[in-house]
This record gives C-alpha cells, sequence and structure tokens, in this order.
C-alpha cells in the first residue's frame, strides 16, 4: 500500500489561499495587505470550487491565489511598511514627550519608499503599461483638479497637475488623441497610443466636493501607484518622440493660469543625446553599442536634413505674415522636435484643425478645447480672463472660427465662423469639419452622441447617427475613411485593389444619388441603401461581396400583401425552433434559451427607444420651449 | 548719634549720597568715603528750607515714601523740639569729629596706601567699601580694648548698627572706664548698615509710638515721650502767617507736611527728580545702569597653579568608557549609512522618473520570461464605454420619460441598472459638475482590489449554430400535420382506440362504459357496445384472417367478433378461434384448477352473444390492459394488482390462462409483446425489463432515468423502443447499443400518456396531458453503424384538457400516414 495523503496536501486547497491565512504568513496587518495588494496588483479570485479551497468549509470567504501570497512574502516593500510603523512609533513616542528637536530630527530620516520595481513587475513591457493606463489616467486628472484639503495632500494635487499637462502635450505633440465625448458626468477622451487606445474621463472643471463616504486612504494608495506608472509612461513617450523630459515650467505663464502653456516642450537636446549615447559607447557590450550607433546615424541623418528645413521654416515665415504671433510652443515644440511629419501633415491638411485658427470666447471650457483642437493641429487664442499666454487677441484678423456658447453674440467679425463648441468634438468624432450652421450661435444644438457605440447589426441606431453617416456619404471618399485606412492606402501600392473598392463604392453611391434626386419616391429606399453601404464598409465588407449579397438579396422583395402570409410562415418556423431547442441537450439549451432572451430584451429596448422617440415627436411645442429655456 | 547712624542706614542711602557727594564739594573734600556724606549735608538743606509744604500732593507722597523707606533722619531731626535741638548740633559737631579722627587714624594706621586706595573706592563697589571699613575695624580691634554701654542712647544705637558692625565692636574691652570708650567711641568710623538693611525697626524721632496722629489733632500735644511727658506740638504760625510765608517761599512746591514729626519737609532736587521718575514709569534711581556689562563670575583666564595639590584622580586621565560607546554608536551610524549630512542626502537624488523599459529590455531572456510569466493572469476589465444616453445632449429618445425618472429614482441605488439619469443640458454652459465622480473613482478602485475575479470562457455562441442539423420536415412528408376530422359521440374519456388490420374501422372504448365502432373516413359510428363498465382498453387481433377485437371492461376481458365488418370465410375462422378453446377448456379443467388462477373463461349471456361478444374472461381486478401477440393467438392482460398474478397471458385457442411470473416487482405500468421476437417486455414504474418467453429468461432491463413510466411502444423493426413517461420525457432506446436511452427528448409541459411508432413509415409521436400531440420522424436505418434519425415534425393541437387530462390515446393508421387520437373531452380526432 502506498502512502497514505495527507489531506488538503493538494488540489483546491494548495492553489487558494483565504485571507486570513495570507495575513498570518505575511505578518502584516490587514491595511498593510490591502495596500500591499494594491500596489501590486494581487486581487481575490473566486475558486471553481469553493468548497474545496476552503478545506471542506463552505463560509463565504475571500480567496487568493497561493502564489500571488508567495510572491508577496519576498516584497521589498514589507521591510519598508515595518521600519515606517517603527519611525511612527518612534515620533509619537518624542512626541507625546515634547522632544521636539528628535521629533524633527525623525521626520527629516522619514523612511520614504518608491514603487519602480513595482512598474516594471506588474508590466514587462511598455505595451501591457499603455494598456492599463486608462484607470491611472482618470485617477491622475481627477486628483489634478481636487481642492487641498485634509484628505489630499497639496503636493500630490501639483504633481497630478503635472503629469496630467505632461500627459496631454504628448497627446498634442503625437496627434493622437481620436475620440472625445462630451458626458454628463465629464469628458471621454480617447487617444491612441502605439495601437492601444486609451480612454480616461476628465471631469468637468468644477471644485470637486470631496465626500466623507469616501476611504481616501485607499484612493491615495492607487494614486500614488498610479503616479509612478503615468511618470514612467511619460518619461518614455516623450523620450521615444525626441522630446527631454521633465519640460521645464514657465513659472510666468504657470503664474497666469496659462494651463497647458505653463510647460516648456522642448527638443531632446544635441548634448543629452550624445550624453546618453556616451556611456554605451564606452561599454565594451556589443549589443549596447548598436543603439548607439543608431543614434549618431540618426544624428547625422538630422544634420543632413537641417538646411532643407531650415529653408522651409523661412519659407513658412515669409508666406505667413502672422508669423510673430504665432505660438511659441509651435514653432519650437513641434517643428523644431521629431515634427518632421507633422509639419508635412499639417501642410498637406492631414489633420482636422490644420488650416483654423480658433479662438475661444471666456464661457467655454478653454481646458478641454485648447487640448483637443491643438492635438488636432490647430492653433487657437483666449480671452485674456480665461488665463495668461494666448497668442492670438479677438480681434486677430487671422482667426477663422470663433467658439462661443452665449445666447447671443454682440459684435460679430465678418470674417470669421461663430459656433459652439460642441462644434469642434462633434468634428473631431466625425473626422472632418462638419457644416457651421447647425451649431450657429443661439440655436438648438445636434444630439451630441457617443462615439464609443458601435453598431451591430439589429441595433438601433439614432436619427442622428444615420444623418451624419449620409453626410459623410455626399462629403466623398476622404473624408469618410478613417485616418488608419487613409495611411494604408497612401504607404503601399499593394493595397490599391481596396482603395478602387472603395472609389467604386462612393462612385455607385454618386449615382444612386442622382437617381434618387430624380425620383422622389425612391429617394428613401436609396437613402436607406447607401446607409447600408456605409454600414457595410465599417465593417470592412469588400464592395464585390456587399454586392453580391445585394444582388442575391433583391430578388427577394416582396409586395406589402404578402407580408401578412410570410408571417404566417414566420410562425411556423418559430414552431420549429421550438421543437428544434427540445432535441438540444440541456447545456445547449440554456446557452440558446440565453441568446433569445437577449435578443427580446434587445428589442424590447429598441421599441421603448422608438416609442419614447413618436412620443417626443408628437409633442414637438415642449421640446422647442424646452430648447429655448436653454 | 542714633539719628546720624539711622540715616546712614537708609535704603537708598549710598548711591544717593554720591550723588549728593559730587555736588558738595566741601563735604567730598571732607569725606573721601561716598557713605559718610549725606550726613552732614542734608541737615544743612534742611535748616535752609525750614518752611510748611501746601501742595497736597507732594504731602502725600512724602508720606508714602515715609512709609515706604523709612523717615530720613536728618528730616526728622529739624522737627525736635527744644533740648532735642540742641543735641542735634552737638551731634553735628561729633559727627565732624569722629569724620576727622577716622581720617587720621586711617591715615596713622593705614600708613599712605590707606587713603589711596579709599579714594579709589569713592564711587566703586558698596561690598568693597564695606570690606574696608572692617578691616579698619578689625585693625583697631586688635588693641585688646573691649567695648561696654553707658547709657540707653548707646545701646539703642548700637543694636541699630546690625548684626555686622556689633560682632566686630564688642572686640575692645574698656572694662569700667566708660570715659574712656566714650572718647573711643568718637574715633569709631561711622557705621553703614548697607543697602540692604532693614529699616522696618527704626523709629519716628518723636517717640509717640504708633498712635495715629488725628487723635491728638485738638491737643497741644502729640503725644507722650518715655517718661510719660506730654511731647508738646511746635509752635504754628496763624494762616495768615503760612499764606504770606508761603507766597514768599519760592519752594513751597516742594515743601510737604510731616503730621508726625508736625514739620515742613522741603524735598530736595534728588527727590523730586526721584518722584518725577516713578510719576514717568521709570526706575527711580537715577544712576542705576540696567543694561550693565556681565561680570565674569569665574575668569575667563587658565590659571597656571592648580589650587589644589591633591593628585588627579585615575578617571581624570582615562577617557570615558560610557562616552566612546556613545560616541562608536553614532560612528556605526555614520558608517552604515544610517546618518547622512541632509545635503549629502539631497545631492544623492536619482531623477525620479527613468526609462524603466529600456532597462527591462537589456536583462536577460528568463528575467523578462519570468516577468511576463507573472503579469496579471486575469487583467481587470476595462471601464464600460459611455453610450449615447450618457450625452449631456442626447437625442430625445434617450431621455426618459417621468414615469421612468421617477421609477429610477425609488429604487435602491445598489440595484439601479444605471447609476445615471440621462439628463439634456441643450448646452454645453448649463452642464454642472458631477457629483459622483470620486464615488465612482472609488468604486473602481474598490472593484480593482476588492471584487474576486474570474476567468470565464464564453465563447460567442450563435443559436443558429447550436441547432442540430436536421433536415427539413417538408423534406420528410408525409406525417399527419392537420385535423381532418372529429368522431363525436363518447360521453366520457375515451381511454382507447384500435383500428382494424384493414385500416378501415376504428374502435373506441370510453369511461362512459361504450365500446364505439367508427368508419375512420366518414366518421360514422356504425355500432355501440354497451358493457356497463368503464372500458380501459380495446384492441383489435391484429391477425388479417380473422375479424375479432378484444375490449377490457372492470375486472373482465371480452373477446368480440363483430360480424358486420367481415365476410362469411373471416366470420367462420373467427369464431373457430374463439370456440376451439371451449372444448380444449373443458378437456384441461383439472390442471386449470392446479394452477389456481384467478381466470374464469365463460361464456357470455345470451343477449351478449347476440351483440357478437363471444368470450368473457373475468378476473379478480380490474383490468387495465390487454395487449395482442401478433399472431394473434395470444392474449396478455394486466390487472391492477401487486405481484406476479398481475400480468396474465391467455391462450385463445385453448381457452388457458398462465402466470408468466411468479413474482414481479414493482407495479406494472404497461406490458407489451415484442413484434418479432418471442420476448415480452413489462414496464415498471422506473424500469423495463424484457423476457425471452420462450427460454423464461430476462434479457434486458431498460433504465429511462425517469420516475414514472406511463407508455412503451416496440419499433416495428424490434431494435429500438421508446419509453414515455408522467415526467413529460421521452427516451429512445436502441436496445443493441445499450440499456441507457440513445436520446431523452422533452418537449411536453405535461406528462405524455401514450407513445406509439406507426407500422409502416418512419415516425412515431407522443400523447400529452398539455392537450398536445408530437410528431416525430424516427428514421431507423438497415445499417446498423449508423445512429437513428430523430426530427422532430409537427405538434398537434386540439384536444381540450378536462380536469388537467388532455389526450390519452394516440394511434397511427396502420395503412395511411394518419394519425388517429383520443382525449379526456370525449373526443377522437383523425389527423391526416
Amino acid at each position: 500500500m502506498g502512502k497514505i495523503k495527507k489531506k488538503f496536501s493538494e488540489g483546491g486547497s494548495r492553489t487558494y489561499t483565504t485571507r486570513n491565512r495570507a495575513l498570518r504568513k505575511l505578518q502584516v496587518s490587514l491595511a498593510d495587505f490591502r495596500r500591499l495588494c494594491i500596489l501590486k496588483g494581487v486581487y481575490p479570485v473566486e475558486p471553481r470550487s469553493q468548497k474545496k479551497a476552503n478545506r471542506g468549509s463552505s463560509k463565504p470567504t475571500t480567496f487568493y491565489y497561493a502564489k500571488d501570497i508567495q510572491l508577496l512574502l519576498s516584497e521589498p516593500l514589507i521591510a519598508k511598511f515595518r521600519e515606517h510603523k517603527i519611525f511612527l512609533r518612534k515620533l509619537q513616542r518624542a512626541l507625546g514627550k515634547d522632544d521636539l528637536t528628535r521629533a524633527k530630527g525623525l521626520e527629516s530620516r522619514r523612511p520614504e519608499y518608491t514603487l519602480d520595481h513595482l512598474v516594471i513587475e506588474r508590466y514587462p513591457t511598455f505595451v501591457d503599461a499603455l494598456r492599463d493606463l486608462d484607470d491611472a489616467l482618470c485617477m491622475v486628472f481627477l486628483f489634478a483638479t481636487m481642492p487641498a484639503v485634509n484628505q489630499v495632500n497639496n503636493e500630490v494635487v501639483d504633481d497630478c497637475k503635472r503629469l496630467s499637462t505632461e500627459f496631454m502635450h504628448y497627446v498634442i505633440h503625437s496627434h493622437s488623441l481620436r475620440k472625445v465625448f462630451l458626458s454628463i458626468k465629464g469628458i471621454y477622451y480617447q487617444a491612441e497610443i502605439q495601437g492601444q487606445s486609451i480612454t480616461w474621463i476628465v471631469p468637468y472643471q468644477f471644485s470637486q466636493n470631496v465626500p466623507l463616504d469616501v476611504d481616501f486612504k485607499v484612493m491615495s494608495t492607487f494614486l500614488h501607484f498610479y503616479r509612478t506608472l503615468l511618470g514612467f509612461a511619460n518619461y518614455r513617450l516623450f523620450t521615444m518622440a525626441n522630446l527631454s523630459y521633465p519640460p521645464k515650467v514657465d513659472q510666468l505663464m504657470d503664474d497666469s493660469a496659462a494651463g497647458l502653456g505653463s510647460l516648456k516642450i522642448e527638443a531632446k537636446r544635441m548634448e543629452d543625446l550624445i550624453k546618453s549615447a556616451q556611456p554605451a559607447s564606452g561599454d565594451d557590450n556589443s549589443a549596447a553599442r548598436a543603439p548607439a550607433a543608431a543614434m549618431t546615424k540618426q544624428m547625422k541623418q538630422r544634420l543632413d536634413t537641417l538646411g532643407s528645413k531650415i529653408k522651409k521654416i523661412v519659407a513658412a515665415d515669409a508666406s505667413h505674415i502672422n508669423a510673430d504671433q504665432a505660438p511659441a510652443y509651435e514653432s519650437v515644440g513641434e517643428s523644431a522636435a521629431d515634427g518632421d511629419m507633422d509639419d508635412e501633415a499639417r501642410q498637406s491638411g492631414g489633420l482636422l484643425f490644420a488650416k483654423q485658427v480658433f479662438f475661444l470666447s471666456r464661457e467655454v471650457p478653454r481646458y478641454s478645447l485648447e487640448f483637443v483642437i491643438r492635438a488636432c493641429g490647430g492653433r487657437l487664442g483666449w480671452d485674456q480672463t480665461s488665463g495668461g499666454g494666448s497668442p492670438y487677441a479677438e480681434n486677430d484678423r487671422a482667426v477663422t472660427v470663433q467658439v462661443s456658447d452665449r445666447p447671443v453674440q454682440g459684435h460679430q467679425f465678418l470674417d470669421r465662423k461663430y459656433v459652439q463648441p460642441q462644434w469642434v468634438y462633434d468634428s473631431i468624432n466625425a473626422h472632418r469639419l462638419l457644416d457651421v450652421d447647425d451649431y450657429l450661435i443661439g440655436q438648438p444644438l445636434p444630439p451630441h452622441l457617443s462615439p464609443f457605440v458601435e453598431y451591430a447589426e439589429g441595433d438601433y441606431v439614432p436619427e442622428a447617427a444615420t444623418k451624419m453617416a449620409a453626410a459623410a456619404g455626399f462629403e466623398g471618399e476622404v473624408t469618410n475613411l478613417k485616418p488608419e485606412d487613409r495611411d494604408k492606402s497612401e504607404d503601399s501600392e499593394e493595397d490599391g485593389d481596396d482603395a478602387a473598392d472603395i472609389d467604386g463604392a462612393s462612385a455607385d453611391e454618386e449615382e444612386a444619388d442622382s437617381d434618387a434626386e430624380e425620383d422622389e419616391d425612391e429617394d428613401d429606399t436609396a437613402e436607406k441603401q447607401r446607409q447600408k453601404q456605409l454600414l457595410a464598409e465599417q465593417a470592412g465588407v469588400p464592395f464585390s461581396e456587399y454586392q453580391q449579397r445585394q444582388a442575391q438579396g433583391k430578388p427577394k422583395p416582396k409586395p406589402k400583401a404578402a407580408n401578412k402570409k410570410r408571417s404566417k410562415a414566420e410562425v411556423e418556423e418559430e414552431e420549429r425552433q421550438k421543437i428544434a431547442i427540445s432535441m438540444l441537450s440541456k447545456k445547449k439549451r440554456k446557452v440558446v434559451n440565453r441568446t433569445q432572451d437577449e435578443a427580446t430584451k434587445k428589442a424590447k429596448d429598441i421599441n421603448t427607444l422608438k416609442a419614447r422617440k413618436s412620443l417626443a415627436a408628437s409633442k414637438p411645442v415642449a421640446k422647442t420651449s424646452k430648447s429655448k429655456r436653454n | 548719634m542714633a539719628i546720624h547712624s539711622k540715616g546712614k542706614k537708609r535704603g537708598t542711602a549710598s548711591r544717593e549720597a554720591a550723588a549728593a557727594a559730587a555736588q558738595e564739594e566741601k563735604a567730598a573734600a571732607a569725606f573721601p568715603k561716598s557713605k559718610g556724606i549725606d550726613v552732614p549735608s542734608d541737615p544743612e538743606h534742611s535748616s535752609d528750607d525750614d518752611e510748611d509744604v501746601e501742595e497736597g500732593d507732594f504731602e502725600e507722597m512724602l508720606k508714602k515714601m515715609a512709609d515706604d523707606q523709612g523717615i530720613d533722619s536728618e528730616d526728622a531731626e529739624d522737627y525736635l523740639a527744644g533740648d532735642s535741638l540742641d543735641e542735634e548740633e552737638g551731634d553735628e559737631e561729633d559727627e565732624s569729629d569722629i569724620h576727622s579722627s577716622d581720617i587720621e587714624g586711617a591715615s596713622s594706621e593705614d600708613g599712605d596706601d590707606g587713603s589711596g586706595s579709599e579714594s579709589d573706592n569713592e564711587s566703586g563697589d558698596e561690598s568693597e567699601a564695606d570690606d574696608s571699613i572692617l578691616e579698619r575695624i578689625t585693625s583697631r580691634s586688635s588693641d585688646g580694648q573691649h567695648t561696654a554701654v553707658d547709657s540707653q542712647d548707646e545701646e539703642a544705637s548700637e543694636e541699630e548698627l546690625g548684626e555686622v558692625s556689633m560682632d566686630k565692636l564688642t572686640i575692645r574691652d574698656f572694662g569700667r572706664d566708660i570715659q574712656g570708650w566714650k572718647e573711643y567711641r568718637k574715633t569709631l568710623p561711622q557705621i553703614d548698615a548697607g543697602y540692604a538693611s532693614d529699616s522696618s525697626t527704626e523709629e519716628p524721632e518723636n517717640t509717640i509710638g504708633s498712635v495715629p496722629i488725628e487723635w491728638y489733632e485738638d491737643y497741644p500735644h502729640i503725644g507722650y515721650d518715655i517718661d510719660g511727658k506730654r511731647i508738646m506740638k511746635p509752635a504754628t504760625a496763624d494762616e495768615l502767617d503760612k499764606f504770606l510765608a508761603n507766597m514768599d517761599d519760592p519752594d513751597v512746591f516742594r515743601t510737604a507736611r510731616d503730621e508726625v514729626n508736625q514739620q515742613d519737609v522741603k524735598l530736595s532736587e534728588e527727590e523730586i527728580d526721584i518722584i518725577r521718575r516713578i510719576q514717568g514709569g521709570s526706575i527711580p534711581d537715577a544712576d542705576y545702569n540696567q543694561y550693565e556689562d556681565t561680570v565674569e563670575w569665574f575668569t575667563s583666564q587658565t590659571m597656571q597653579v592648580p589650587l589644589s595639590g591633591a593628585p588627579l584622580a585615575k578617571r581624570g586621565f582615562i577617557p570615558s568608557k560610557w562616552e566612546h560607546k556613545r560616541v562608536m554608536k553614532i560612528v556605526r551610524a555614520i558608517r552604515q549609512g544610517r546618518i547622512t549630512r541632509p545635503s549629502a542626502a539631497s545631492s544623492n537624488a536619482k531623477p525620479r522618473f527613468y526609462d524603466v523599459w529600456e532597462k527591462a529590455e537589456q536583462d536577460d531572456d528568463s528575467t523578462q520570461q519570468k516577468r511576463l510569466a507573472r503579469r496579471a493572469r486575469m487583467p481587470a476589465p476595462r471601464m464600460a464605454l459611455p453610450s449615447h444616453d450618457e450625452s449631456y445632449h442626447p437625442p430625445v429618445e434617450y431621455l426618459p420619460t417621468d414615469a421612468e425618472r421617477q421609477s429610477w429614482l425609488d429604487e435602491e441605488p445598489d440595484y439601479r441598472k444605471k447609476n445615471y439619469l440621462p439628463q439634456d443640458f441643450g448646452s454645453l454652459r448649463s452642464v454642472p459638475g458631477y457629483e459622483r465622480f470620486v464615488h465612482e473613482r472609488f468604486q473602481r478602485c474598490l472593484d480593482l482590489y476588492l471584487a474576486p475575479r474570474m476567468l470565464k470562457r464564453t465563447t460567442q455562441l450563435n443559436a443558429e449554430e447550436l441547432m442540430p442539423k436536421l433536415p427539413d420536415p417538408r423534406d420528410l412528408r408525409p406525417f399527419p400535420s392537420a385535423q381532418a376530422l372529429v368522431y363525436l359521440g363518447h360521453t366520457g374519456r375515451v381511454r382507447s382506440i384500435s383500428v382494424d388490420p384493414t385500416g378501415l374501422w376504428l374502435l373506441s372504448g370510453s369511461d362512459d362504459g361504450t365500446v364505439r365502432l367508427w368508419e375512420i373516413v366518414t366518421g360514422r359510428c356504425a355500432r355501440i357496445w354497451d358493457l356497463k363498465e368503464t372500458v380501459h382498453m380495446v384492441a383489435w387481433c391484429p391477425n388479417p384472417d380473422v375479424c375479432v377485437f378484444a375490449a377490457a371492461a372492470g375486472s373482465r376481458t371480452v373477446i368480440v367478433i363483430p360480424a358486420e365488418l367481415c365476410d362469411e370465410q373471416k366470420r367462420l375462422l373467427s369464431e373457430e378461434l374463439v370456440r376451439a378453446g371451449f372444448n380444449s377448456s373443458a378437456q384441461n379443467e383439472e390442471e386449470e384448477d392446479d394452477d389456481s388462477l384467478p381466470v374464469s373463461w365463460d361464456m357470455p349471456t345470451s343477449t351478449e352473444q347476440a351483440s357478437g361478444i363471444h368470450i368473457s374472461v373475468t378476473m379478480h381486478k380490474t383490468v387495465k390492459s390487454v395487449m395482442w401477440h401478433r399472431r394473434g393467438d395470444y392474449l396478455a392482460t394486466l390487472t391492477a394488482e401487486e405481484g406476479g398474478s398481475s400480468v396474465l397471458i391467455h391462450q385463445m385457442s385453448k381457452h388457458k390462462s398462465q402466470r408468466p411470473f411468479r413474482k414481479l416487482k414493482g407495479a406494472v405500468q404497461c406490458i407489451m409483446f415484442h413484434p418479432t421476437k418471442p420476448w415480452f417486455l413489462v414496464a415498471t414504474q422506473r424500469y423495463v425489463r424484457i423476457y425471452n418467453l420462450m427460454q423464461q429468461a430476462l434479457i434486458k432491463t431498460l433504465q429511462p432515468g425517469v420516475k414514472w413510466i406511463s407508455s412503451i411502444d416496440v419499433h416495428p423493426q424490434g431494435d429500438n423502443v421508446i419509453v414515455g413517461s408522467y415526467d413529460k420525457k421521452l427516451s429512445w432506446f436502441d436496445l443493441d447499443l445499450s440499456v441507457k436511452p440513445y436520446r431523452s427528448i422533452r418537449y411536453h409541459q405535461q406528462a405524455i400518456r401514450q407513445v406509439q411508432y406507426s407500422r409502416k413509415f418512419p415516425l412515431f409521436a407522443t400523447a400529452s396531458d398539455d392537450g398536445s400531440i408530437q410528431v416525430y420522424h424516427g428514421m431507423v436505418y438497415q445499417d446498423l453503424n449508423q445512429n437513428p434519425l430523430i426530427v422532430p415534425l409537427k405538434i398537434l393541437r386540439g384536444h381540450e384538457i378536462r380536469s388537467s387530462l388532455g389526450v390519452l390515446d394516440c394511434l397511427f393508421h396502420p395503412i395511411q400516414p394518419w394519425l388517429l387520437s383520443s382525449g379526456a373531452d370525449g373526443t377522437i380526432r383523425l389527423w391526416t
């Protein structure tokens, strides 16, 4: 007979451990354990069998992976926490005895810990870090607007302000902003950095009320890690964009509430580059030498192209009368830095607001609009009351668009357009400059839709979205394309087929358009078809396939009289389905039932939406009065 | 004498006197010592300004001063009348003598250095001055003379000298030579009691005691002296004179009246100065320096010669062990870097951020791999992205109605589907801050570190993909799909139906006690047999050569030949079959007795015979089921009783019954002959047992896994069995495969009452209490490797549900793809 196995020596009880067991093993307090878990990213898990994991007990408990706890055991932070505990004890004692000199000395030697090693441990590659940047950004942007009260340290708030501004500068510099959404909670931004979509929300610029029922200890622990993470991410992003980090603070601008302008974004200086290359070349390590060689090569290239660049700049200056008025950040931060791509893109009109100069009236949220407009290549000025450092005055002739949010605009310059702020955001989401007529001052605005909603087949598509898509169709193929697609078609000639397809589609659309004009009865159907086409295009269906589908679909159309009959057939079909479900195994039947439930729920939701819409349409008076009031 | 000494003891005396000395050269020249100066000078002053004081302020002030500091002896002197005045003069002389003699003595005894040192100390330290006096006194006392007291005055004065001078003075012994002492006394120096000496023992000059002055206001005297004599008030001028005197006197402002001594006091310049200073709130003494230089208590100069000659203690030159320990502690701390200079610490600091990932990329593969492996196995789900209704200005259809808004508000916050209420603000300027922002962030934090995570693998399953790939029912025609006929007539539940082998006639047995014969195609009721009892079962004999059916009514089973349906030959054959047994049964009567079966084969009554009933088999219990063997000779019955005798097999040709099972476990639900083999199926509540009747052995026990079997049927080919159950399940068994069901199908909402195969088509049907009949395609292939194909085809609805009973029996037509069904509503329906 073999050796009798001990109970709970393997299986679920070894894989998982309960929180109390973990505490006993780590010999830390619960508060320290929580802090550790937050910082190390250790989370509780739901075991497959609670009873097995908890040694036969089915009491509700929190479980952790035993390996995770094992990992925590070797964490240097535990020692740091102990040091801190001892420090606090000493300080308490010194203060209790009124020994202020000793307390002061202790305070000056307060043990501190950094979380650098955790960043690399939790995110071994930079892409991992980018993937998990959402929460970090949300938190940092929130605390940047927090009042410095008891729970929130003043230094922390300042640090958050700085980190968030740095990140925004990177987004501006790399023009990576993709989507913006004005929600009732705050403003959502989505940027695409190194192929990762990063979404974060920023509260509206009001003083945050600090609630009492929120544990700021937990929040600040998270924030500590997030600040570290964002700092390192910023460093990496800036370095990769060839910008020097940390950017210098322009105290004068900072004092005049210049916001984004308070940081001076500068290209990495030559000396820095050389300095960073030097130690690598000094080493015998050949692997380390390779990047250095690449660096020198890069420098040479840059030197070679310097002459042409200077010429270009000079030419631009000559052509532009307002060259001296142009904001400093443009000339220094972007064109001088690795911004050759950006400049070209801007010149060719690739960026959305490349040719626009905005002026922001004092009632619009400058902090958001400045970021958004600059990220899309626009230039802007603002009212003196909303902060210093504005490169354009209100009466500047270069201004093309004035963003204003008041019921009536008094004096209007004739050579510029006056729009409400939503125009800027909607244009960014639509990837094209929208018609300003819908956004004129004092007019009720078209609804602001979330750019994050993706329509699957059978989903409810609001009218505004279909209108927008249709309008995009009229504009032509370029505006309709996503920027990535455009890049692709420009970059590679192999994608010619796709491009041809798209061209064909648009040509077809135009034909359809002309047809529709001829016959008003068919107008609706043509429009629907176009929408279908657009949807198909968005879904990435090649046009040929789409056409085939259409061809298959076309002979089917039935007169309206057949509607009832078909419904009967449908009933039969439904019955057959029901019978077929009885043939399924229990497991599959559950799945099928669930999907059916979902479908019915979806249909119900759509019906409520439609009902609401028809209700609203039946009371247009109330609606207009409401909009007037606003 | 006493007065003078007292004057020297005045509190502020020494420094005031020094100031006065500077003014009066004469006194200064006469007395090198400062202490003595004021005594002769003051009386001179006072004698000059012997006037009354008019100003009340000054008087009061003076009184105060007198109280505080004691009354100036020299001023008091002036008030004494008569003899005391003379004495004063004498004293003055004495005093001058004393002073001169003092100088002489000093010069004679101390030699040349005496006067020099004293003049140096003129404005010097009080203590030094005292020392010098003491020196002189001691030098004189070395003569060996002793002091003695000769008069009270002198004694008092001696007492008043204070303790310090008393001891010194009693050194010289004069014995009884009072005169000598008196002489000597004149040579003694003036004694200064010192600044700090106590003046509380001083008495006023007139010795009236501490009697309030106002008691003597109306008397000419102001008190009594020690001898009881009156001390008279001095003569005073009348008011007019006083007034005139005041008018003339320029010093009237500085004159105050001393009531005790009955005299006017003229204040000196210094006193006025003091008063002014007090009034001004500054220190009264003009010479007092608040900010004097510090005088070192220990000198900073190192003394070359040790004070003590004692040898140094060992600990004096051995370094302290404890000090060493303390120092080493610090040294160690510095070495270990626990103590650093603050400047060094700050300069050492790295830049806060650097490229961590670059460093990681340089690490070797194994570390990086380890890190990658340690990455969060379950990354936290991302936050949900906002939908249209979160917009500050959403489309109208996303705004909730008032009712929805109210229901949202009424709902418990934790149970709300969305944590916000869609709102339309119209324009961006009217959007307020979101109150719950911090809360939502906090909630997210909590979710990240507190919420247990679990990987849920959800494959995006399409419901259509999951659906079995079944052939289209339209391709599987023919099958009954619609109701064609309803056979009306029965007044009770129709429990059983049966179709004759030719497919023309239908029999039905009902709770109303009748058996009816129907023409299938027309629905005409051809004949009715009233059996008086509930007919549980009717069954046609499957032998196509005869025309016989059996009906189970109550505990009786009757065999009937419906004569009008069959031709002559068939009728003869049938009758032969039925009657043959009567002969044989008579022969074997004895054997039957042995068996003692509870069965009796009887000839029916003549009326019954006329209606075509030829045999009546009576059993003890109600007959639930009658089943023919396929040849038509054997008949199995099932009665409602426990045990082996519930199942009986009767042989028609011999009128013989036998009990195949001595014992049977459980209550038998239904029985059946196998269509091809000599097998017999018995379904108990949970199992179906298959017996071989020839070998008398159990072949198989099927386990459908249901709670209560209701019905069974065997496929015409004999290899498949379907079992229906009251728990809504249908199980298909492949006898070659397993004793467990090949497939279980559950579709009915209520109990299944009957399951039936079609004898000709690959169809089967189930009838249920939910009033529906489900028709399936059940194809059994000849190829043993191919599993039977089961396709649901059609649900037939039409029967009404009466007292929760629906369809009770169903049956396929033997030739056509038709289905007949009977229900609790008393109808029989034909489905084509």
